[in-house]
């Protein structure tokens, strides 16, 4: 985890200079929908309108990416930042999805209601962890959560509540205003998506460099210590859970909205270890690793079962452990750690080919 | 005093659940709590299977092996095809055995290439070169060894029909395959070469990376075990039809224990590979080893998913404890064993000899021989000393590397064991890893994670639980101020088993049995 030497630089003069390359990419990703448009011979009009097409498939795929960088992003934060090896994390995600889906399906509520409904879910189930945080660390942490998670996904599962959460069907059809419909207003929906994860991004990336995110890095590193120069610990922790929390609901509401379709899956342990899978293809601890790595998941999977149908599966596992291997500290860290070889090895590829004669 | 003092949160802890496990007996007729406490304990029995690897593993090397569960699946898989299917067994052994003998070359190899002085162009070249050589001889060679096997997607040739004709005694071995266009002596010499190769490929990479200084004298050992492996493989082959005949016409019983035996084995040699070239390079890279164990089970379900089908299927009891007819059900010991009888009868309720029986006898078996090798043994100290603090162990001069390896090998041997025992139970399915994953890793968390006695009685206790809910599912509970008796639906099973969990680490963050660090 301590891959990276210092992974936020402090300077923050130029900032625009800096961020030149993420301001460039979120331009891209905002020209990328009529890019394919154009390719696919429709005109900038017909995305606005959301007509059915590649463009708008894409979109589709790419708010998917999207939701998923915010959630891993939000684990990322805890896990990577902070050190809390939490394992229920899907719950912070399902319970801004049921909160949205209950508030919007089964209560009738407006949207203003709606998101402060996902508030007060997020800051209740954040006081939750963080009651059980003073009393256990480590592994045995990730185990209560597992705990706690896994009795949040059997109580939306059961057949007692079926009425607020649907059960083993979960909700089917929320109603979604028109302001946030994602089958009339794609285009909408999906730059307000990415204007999300770029906003959670920065929001994070600030955290990370304010004193009290360095505290957090700090407890991460060796808490005990921290403990000794006079921090109380827990309070920073329970930063970490609030802001965590708040970001993984959001992302579950965005996933609510855009599906618009709640299944107990969201709640289940297989979705904590997707968040688990990106931070770790991206990066530990990097924040925009957490970007990448949601990504590459949900790319990867999609044009996987596309390509190979069955097996792809088994070929994911393949992938996995061949990242493990090669790119020891996922895409951000490895790039981070070993710059200066990999520009090396391409100057003497560059070199092999005869495309550059001397070395610079 | 000052001990009770202490320990006095686990003690109070301790004498709440025996109370409330007296209580829950009270509830019942003696033949219900009889039954359920027994396959409660058959239930733990197979859990601490599973957790004693886990928790041995997470002890010594602090890698949460998150594969052990598919390793469990794999157990069971490969002794129902012993058990089933020996001629397929018989037919997977000559290339298998062969591949081994030609890559037991490799210390030979080393010391050997290591002497060689080569310009850096060939020395770069060359391991890949005989990487393409040997996997080009390889896929020419080993699809073509003769392998009788069942076929999924046919349902007269899928693993359920040959299981429902073996209970009925009605199954014929399929004829037995033959090598197809090659000459059987060029499949034979063409694995041995291909597993040569790839060795030496392997070497050339190393030692193209860090190299090695030469040694004085070539090692004579690899040379005798590769001779070995290849006349192993070399018999079994010549071998093949009478071994088949002789296994498919043996006792069930005794074909039972050897497939037991089989997947152990198979178990033991599959978690020292595994040790020794994925996990050895992670060691100082903690989070990544569950990305590589988690990537491992995705592979292991799909692996078993293509070789023997999606679809449930059984595994029949061996003869020992199918028994029926006249002196069954057995009410003594001695018209047990005459009469091998499938029930006994216990305060009048029927327990099945097998799943209530056999598995808890098993499961006390490995339970007191693996607190023997712990307690006992010279290398059980080691493992308990490393458990404690690996680097010093290290530090005085004992090769823990090798303990390492040896350690994954046991959990996964003792999880392989678990599998091919719960089949003939629970039966083989593509989930049952995931399963038991879970209820182990609960049933660590409870008992301590890295105790063993810990995960005894975590696994134990997890199963006796999950039982007892089950059971006041059926009977209902009657509670002070309701009418009506409550009964617990199906999803509060694993939720109970959760909840205990949740409130004993709230209560002791190190489990009941666990060390406060």
């Amino acid at each position: 985890m301590s891959a990276a030497t210092n992974p936020y630089p402090p300077s923050r003069s130029g900032w625009l200079k800096n961020n030149a390359g993420w301001l460039a990419l979120t331009l891209l990703l905002l020209a990328l929908p009529f890019l394919a448009a154009l390719l696919d011979g429709q005109t900038p009009a017909n995305v606005l309108a959301s007509e059915t097409g590649n463009a708008k498939f894409m979109q589709g795929l790419l708010i998917e990416v999207f939701i998923l960088a915010i959630y891993a992003i939000s684990y990322d934060l805890i896990l990577g930042v902070t050190g809390l090896l939490s394992f229920g994390h899907a719950m912070f995600f399902a319970v801004g999805a049921y909160a949205t889906g209950i508030a919007l399906k089964t209560m009738g509520w407006g949207l203003g209601q709606t998101l402060l409904a996902v508030i007060v879910a997020s800051i209740v189930q954040a006081l939750l962890f963080a009651l059980v945080l003073p009393r256990v660390k480590g592994i045995t942490f990730a185990l209560v959560t597992l705990g706690l998670a896994s009795v949040f996904s059997i109580v939306v599962r059961s057949s007692d509540l079926a009425a607020y959460t649907g059960a083993d069907v979960g909700l089917q059809g929320v109603i979604v205003p028109a302001l946030l419909n994602t089958n009339t207003a794609r285009f909408r929906f999906y730059v307000i998506a990415l204007l999300a994860t770029v906003l959670v991004y920065l929001v994070y990336r600030r955290f990370v460099d304010s004193p009290t995110g360095r505290v957090c890095i700090a407890i991460r590193e060796n808490e005990n210590r921290a403990l000794m120069l006079g921090y109380n610990t827990f309070t920073f922790k329970l930063v970490a859970l609030l802001l965590s929390s708040a970001a993984a609901a959001f992302a579950g509401m965005l996933h609510a909205l855009h599906q618009p379709i709640v299944s107990p899956n969201v709640a289940s342990l297989g979705y904590t270890v997707a968040a688990l899978l990106m931070i770790l293809i991206g990066g530990v601890g990097t924040l925009s690793g957490a970007l990448f790595g949601a990504a590459v998941f949900r790319l990867l999977e999609f044009f996987l079962d596309r390509w190979f149908g069955e097996i792809a599966n088994s070929l994911l596992g393949l992938i996995y452990i061949g990242l493990v291997m090669f790119l020891p500290y996922g895409i951000v860290g490895t790039w981070r750690a070993r710059s200066f070889q990999i520009k090396q090895g391409w100057d003497r590829l560059l070199r092999l080919l005869h495309l550059q004669h001397r070395a610079p | 005093m000052e001990t009770l003092r202490k320990n006095r949160t686990r003690l109070i802890t301790l004498a709440a659940l025996a109370f409330l496990f007296v209580t829950a007996l009270q509830g019942m007729e003696s033949e219900d709590w009889a039954i359920t406490v027994l396959r409660g304990l058959s239930v733990g029995a197979v859990t601490f299977l599973v957790a004693a690897g886990l928790s041995l593993i997470l002890g010594l090397m602090d890698v949460l092996n998150l594969a052990h569960g598919e390793l469990f699946m794999v157990g069971a898989y490969v002794g129902w095809t012993v058990y089933v299917r020996p001629d397929t067994f018989i037919d997977v052994l000559p290339p298998l055995l062969l591949l081994a003998a030609g890559l037991a070359l490799m210390p030979w190899q080393r010391a050997l290439l290591s002497r060689l002085s080569l310009s850096p162009q060939v020395a770069r070249l060359w391991p890949w070169a005989a990487l393409a050589a040997a996997l080009a001889t390889l896929a020419l060679t080993l699809p073509r060894f003769p392998l009788a096997i069942w076929n999924p997607d046919a349902f007269a040739q899928s693993p359920g029909a040959f299981a429902l004709a073996l209970d009925q005694g009605t199954l014929q071995m399929p004829a037995a395959a033959v090598f197809t266009e090659i000459a059987p002596i060029a499949g034979i010499l063409g694995v041995l070469l291909g597993g040569a190769l790839l060795g030496a490929a392997i070497v050339g990479l190393g030692l193209r990376r860090g190299g090695g200084a030469p040694t004085a004298r070539l090692p004579r050992r690899p040379l005798l075990w590769a001779a070995a492996l290849a006349a192993a493989g070399v018999a079994f082959y010549a071998g093949n039809d009478p071994l088949t005949a002789a296994l498919f016409t043996m006792n069930s019983t005794a074909r039972f224990f050897l497939s037991m035996a089989v997947a152990t084995g198979v178990g033991f040699v599959l978690g020292g590979l595994i040790e020794s070239t994925l996990i050895r390079p992670l060691y100082d890279r903690p989070i990544y080893q569950i990305m590589l164990t988690l990537g491992l089970s995705f592979i292991g379900v799909e692996l078993v998913r293509a070789i023997w089908g999606r679809p449930e299927f059984t595994m029949p009891k061996a003869a020992l404890f199918n028994g029926t007819g006249d002196g069954c059900p057995a009410v003594t010991l001695s018209d047990l064993l005459a009469h091998q009888c499938s029930t006994i009868l216990l305060f009048d309720g029927r327990i099945r000899t097998y799943n209530e029986v056999f598995i808890i006898l098993v499961g006390v078996i490995v339970l007191v021989a693996v607190w023997l090798l712990l307690q006992r043994t010279r290398l059980g100290m080691i493992i308990r000393a490393g458990v404690q603090d690996a680097e010093m162990v290290e530090a005085l001069g004992i090769n823990v590397r090798r303990v390492f390896t040896l350690v994954f090998a046991l959990g996964v041997a003792l999880a392989a064991l678990g599998g091919v025992l719960a089949a003939p139970s629970i039966g083989l399915s593509n989930d049952m890893g995931t399963r038991l994953l879970l209820l182990a890793l609960i049933a660590l968390a409870i008992g301590g994670l890295t105790s063993f006695p810990g995960a005894a009685a975590g696994a134990v206790l997890v199963g006796l639980l999950q039982q007892f809910i089950i059971k006041y599912g059926q009977i209902g509970i009657n509670l002070p101020f309701l009418a009506e008796p409550f009964k617990p639906s199906p999803p509060l099973v694993p939720a109970s088993t959760v909840l205990l969990m949740v409130i004993i680490l709230l209560i002791l963050p190190n489990g009941l049995f666990g060390r406060n660090e």
